[in-house]
């Protein structure tokens, strides 16, 4: 994921903004992190550089 | 089957596909397991030169070409609900230019992943996949110039919610345009729960006029650009359904 994509992404349940982590990251883009919701309490993890904006009843 | 049932039988069925690499009836009843996927792209408006760009990335799903109807500018954000293989993102990713972004969002994990490989191994570095719900989409409102769908929204269970999203995350006199399966007549309830129909596009199709009016509730402005009837006999086993090509106006 790139970081400029921030910009235009938000929790898929509240639309609110999401708060980024980042564990690891090369020139091009974030391979591991995470996307939190404060108003949600929701983790969205970023795996591979895809983040995984599913609704938490979706995921695996 | 209800809600999230049905989006886990569509995951596993689209999971399948996108290991096999082929369309393996995704979109459409048992007759088009007999079609290679450059047949079927084919039909339904893909060009060679359009099929042969990323060709990992056709997987012979679609039931249009919605890119061919479109008008894409340099710098646009466009967004791909149900971007599969990522066929669409990639034309689309040409048009946009360096200048422009295409993000594609399925829920199917392996597509995504396809898709991201596809993505890395031609350069295109304007795409971006990500997982996720096209009822509940991770977009901020107001950010998107043109959306874009190919035969997807018939399978989602809560189709409102998903005209309802693509509204919001449009931009004032933003567009969507539009290919997707919608019924000419009843379905038996055995069809309506069949868990192959609905995979291939057809279980979970409303009526046509339902679709329309569907997306007028939501905000749009609706104009049909093309009604390809004949695919009900190519691919569908004669079902009384088509292929309906529309432009949506914010």
């Amino acid at each position: 994921m790139k970081h400029e994509l921030m910009e235009i992404l938000c929790c898929p349940m509240c639309k609110g903004d999401l708060v980024l982590t980042v564990d690891e990251e090369d020139d091009k883009e974030i391979i591991k992190g995470s996307l939190f919701c404060g108003k949600c309490n929701e983790h969205y993890p970023i795996e591979d550089g895809i983040p995984n904006m599913l609704p938490p009843d979706l995921r695996e | 089957m209800k809600g999230n049932k049905i989006k886990e039988n569509v995951k596993e069925a689209y999971s399948k596909i996108a290991r096999n690499n082929n369309s393996g009836c995704g979109c459409g009843g048992s007759s088009c397991c007999v079609s290679s996927n450059q047949d079927i792209s084919k039909s339904i408006g893909y060009s060679g030169e359009e099929i042969n760009n990323v060709p990992e990335a056709n997987l012979g799903l679609g039931c249009g070409n919605p890119i061919a109807l479109s008008k894409i500018n340099e710098g646009d954000v466009i967004l791909d609900l149900g971007s599969g293989a990522g066929i669409d993102v990639f034309l689309a990713a040409k048009k946009v230019g360096k200048t422009g972004k295409v993000i594609g969002v399925d829920m199917t994990e392996e597509m995504i992943k396809k898709a991201t490989e596809n993505a890395q191994r031609y350069n295109y570095r304007n795409v971006e996949f990500r997982l996720g719900d096209i009822e509940n989409l991770p977009i901020e409102s107001n950010s998107v110039d043109i959306i874009i769908s190919n035969c997807v929204i018939n399978l989602a269970p809560n189709k409102d919610k998903v005209f309802l999203e693509a509204f919001r995350v449009l931009k004032d006199k933003g567009k969507m345009f539009v290919s997707d399966i919608v019924l000419l007549g009843e379905l038996s309830e055995e069809q309506r729960n069949d868990k192959d129909l609905i995979a291939g596009c057809v279980g979970g199709a409303l009526q046509i006029e339902d679709y329309l009016s569907i997306i007028e509730r939501a905000g749009f402005k609706v104009r049909i650009l093309g009604e390809d009837k004949d695919i009900s006999k190519r691919q569908y086993e004669g079902i009384p359904l088509e292929s309906l090509k529309i432009e949506a106006y914010k």
